[in-house]
């Protein structure tokens, strides 16, 4: 008996594939499609070639100093001449391996609180993150552990953006779960004093935080008493965050069904056994994607500091510019520098974020 | 958890606090005990304060910083230098944050006596004055009349001109721009005949031309803006010392010692020489110093002519004429007060 033999699939019509077929799919589908394909190829043919030539082909890549600036397009040797100022501000070559250690604490702190092995994860991460501050800033200044002291006025560039979020943004998540707590409970005066402490802090601009740190905050220290800068605007960012934070932990707490809280009170566990136990578990899980995005908006806040001084890194930035050296006009080149720095940390950071949330959203697969 | 946070940042911030320096103690002795000057400076202002790529910090400002310390601690380098923006630098001083300010700051009525701040003395007279094209052919302020005026806005040149010209009964036309680099592009695409500012500005201003050489600053100041060190009141002694570590540096060029000749100076110099130097007499010691207080000075950060030229003057890029600056022998305003 013949067997059945199916027909082999015919390739699909040359008109519906390949590369012409989609240019005529989605560029040229209409009279006005193809006229606004048309004007924007243009304007790209136009402007693009200049800009890269400005940036790379016609772009001054060697030497030190601003004498090494000939040619027409961007002088990247002012950036590389200042890159060690811009990441590390000046903070000693020889203590440097100190930034970098922290920072690759930082990193595995972060890699350590999504790959550890589940039963010990939540308790090991918690531990870490909160012990990381404390390691961090007796690394850096280096008093605690017997190294040479490193004073604040020497840190900077952005090492210290990324220290100054990393650092208020960790002290600030268990007061802001406070704070949020205190919104929602019964007693009127705790209530009372959440949301005022919540809305003052959200209600007011970063910048005027800032102010008040730096410029109003000496003033009510009893005579004698200097609390460092540095300091100062930290626990402002403090402050500044857990306002932000305890929103975020608000909205998770209303994600909770109600019959959750029902079920603990049914077995009866205390109202701490509840919260930490049963509702924060929870918590954390809805509210981690609010986390990240108010994380990367403070980190991009922390170049706020410039206007006190502080020598983060478009404070550097701005120092370099007005260095008697340098004084030919490489804010373009600079600003671009920041830019792509902050660019490429955020970014990076979001995609972190979609992968831990990914991880985390075991209930709700879609 | 609560009170564990609060208590980890309480502890954290008394282990970082900056070596409690008392206000109301002598400064003198925070500063010895200490081992190093926290000075208040610019965040960055090109010849005055300024960083380099490695960190290290220059500038006629910062010079009176290491002048102090070189006094005090016989070591120009034993300075902390704290970046401040104009508006925190008195509460920085009164606060007791830094030791001295020496921030490019105006010497003014009010803040004389408003602040509770002292100023030790003016290492620069700044004013407003005016940058031409060269092929506009001016020579001086007075031809301008009718010309178009690039300003920065809200700064206090504003006013300087519009006197200036009112006085003169002399118009101009304002074009206004935001930001310094701003008004560097106007004036250099064409959009005004002038550019004003303060001469020090101007300076930096005329660097940044794409051809600096075209450009010419005109003779004529039309504001006063005179800069100088400041101390907090109600320590004589530490300003005494501020204001006499100055005037060391401007008597040591009006006597002609120079950080290359002050060893010849003290041991085969005149007798004002050997008095300034620690050589005879005891200025030093009136001061609460070592004796070679102001050697130190000459010796490690130079006279007050060598400073100017080596940040803002003929050796720096900004190549600015002394004019005011000028040593009273030479025709300038600098006047150091009798030492003796």
């Amino acid at each position: 008996m013949k067997e059945f033999e199916p027909v082999p699939a015919r390739p699909a019509p040359d008109k519906t594939v390949g590369p012409l077929a989609w240019m005529k799919e989605n560029l040229f589908s209409s009279l006005l499609n193809s006229l606004v394909t048309l004007a924007v190829m243009a304007l790209l043919v136009y402007y693009i070639p200049p800009v890269l030539d400005w940036a790379f082909f016609s772009a001054n890549w060697q030497g030190t100093s601003e004498d090494a600036c000939v040619r027409e397009g961007a002088c990247w040797v002012f950036v590389n001449a200042w890159s060690y100022q811009f990441f590390y501000g000046t903070y000693p070559v020889e203590e440097i391996w100190r930034i970098n250690l922290m920072l690759v604490l930082l990193a595995l702190v972060i890699l350590a609180s999504f790959t550890l092995p589940k039963h010990i994860r939540l308790k090991a991460s918690v531990i870490a993150w909160l012990v990381l501050p404390l390691v961090g800033i007796a690394l850096l200044d280096g008093r605690l552990l017997g190294l040479p002291v490193v004073s604040t006025d020497l840190w900077g560039g952005f090492t210290l953006n990324v220290f100054m979020a990393a650092a208020s943004i960790i002290v600030a998540f268990p007061f802001s779960f406070l704070w949020a707590l205190g919104r929602r409970s019964n007693m009127p005066f705790i209530r009372s004093v959440s949301v005022i402490f919540i809305e003052f802090f959200r209600g007011v601009p970063v910048l005027s935080l800032f102010f008040m740190g730096s410029v109003m905050l000496p003033l009510f220290f009893a005579e004698g008493t200097n609390v460092d800068k540095l300091i100062r605007v930290w626990i402002v960012l403090i402050f500044f965050m857990s306002g932000y934070m305890a929103e975020v932990f608000r909205g998770g707490f209303a994600a909770v069904p109600s019959g959750q809280y029902e079920a603990a009170d049914s077995i009866g566990l205390s109202y701490w056994q509840k919260i930490m136990l049963i509702i924060l578990p929870q918590v954390i899980k809805v509210s981690l994607p609010n986390i990240l995005a108010t994380f990367v908006m403070l980190f991009k806040n922390t170049t706020f500091l410039l206007i006190i001084g502080i020598p983060e890194v478009v404070q550097t930035l701005q120092t370099a510019l007005s260095n008697s050296y340098w004084l030919g006009g490489h804010a373009l080149e600079g600003y671009l520098f920041v830019f792509l720095v902050f660019w490429s940390s955020c970014f990076s950071m979001s995609l972190l974020a979609r992968r831990i949330e990914r991880q985390m959203n075991t209930d709700k697969r879609d | 958890m609560r009170k564990k946070d609060i208590l980890a940042i309480t502890t954290l911030a008394a282990t970082l606090t900056a070596g409690a320096a008392s206000v109301q103690a002598a400064t003198l002795d925070d500063v010895k005990s200490r081992g190093t000057l926290t000075c208040g400076v610019s965040t960055g202002l090109a010849g005055f304060s300024e960083k380099d790529e490695n960190g290290k910090w220059s500038g006629l400002d910062v010079d009176v910083c290491r002048s102090v310390a070189a006094a005090v601690l016989g070591d120009a380098d034993a300075v902390q230098y704290k970046p401040l923006t104009a508006k925190e630098r008195f509460t920085a001083l009164v606060s007791g944050e830094v030791d001295m300010l020496s921030r490019n700051t105006t010497w003014t009525h009010t803040r004389d006596t408003s602040l509770g701040i002292n100023f030790a003395g003016t290492n620069f007279y700044d004013g407003a004055s005016f940058m031409v094209m060269k092929d506009l052919g001016v020579s001086s302020a007075l031809e301008l009349d009718g010309a178009n005026a690039c300003i920065q806005a809200g700064t206090s040149t504003e006013l300087a001109i519009a006197d200036f010209f009112r006085q003169h009964g002399m118009s101009y036309k304002a074009v206004t721009f935001d930001t310094s680099d701003q008004t560097r592009q106007g004036f250099e695409s064409g959009r005004c005949d002038f550019l004003t500012s303060d001469g020090s500005q101007l300076a930096a201003l005329r660097v940044g031309l794409s051809n600096p050489a075209n450009a010419v600053i005109l003779p004529e100041v039309i504001s006063k803006e005179p800069l100088g060190p400041v101390v907090r009141q109600g320590d004589d002694q530490w300003f005494n010392i501020v204001k006499w570590s100055l005037n060391a540096m401007i008597e040591a060029e009006e006597q002609g010692v120079t950080s290359a000749n002050v060893d010849d100076k003290l041991a085969n110099g005149n007798p004002a020489n050997k008095r300034l130097l620690g050589g005879e007499g005891e200025l030093g010691a009136n001061l609460g110093l070592e004796s070679n207080w102001a050697y130190n000075i000459v010796k490690q950060v130079g006279n007050y002519a060598e400073s100017f030229d080596r940040n803002v003057g003929m050796d720096s890029p900004l190549k600015l004429e002394r004019g005011l600056n000028a040593s009273w022998k030479n025709g300038g305003i600098m006047y150091s007060q009798a030492m003796r």
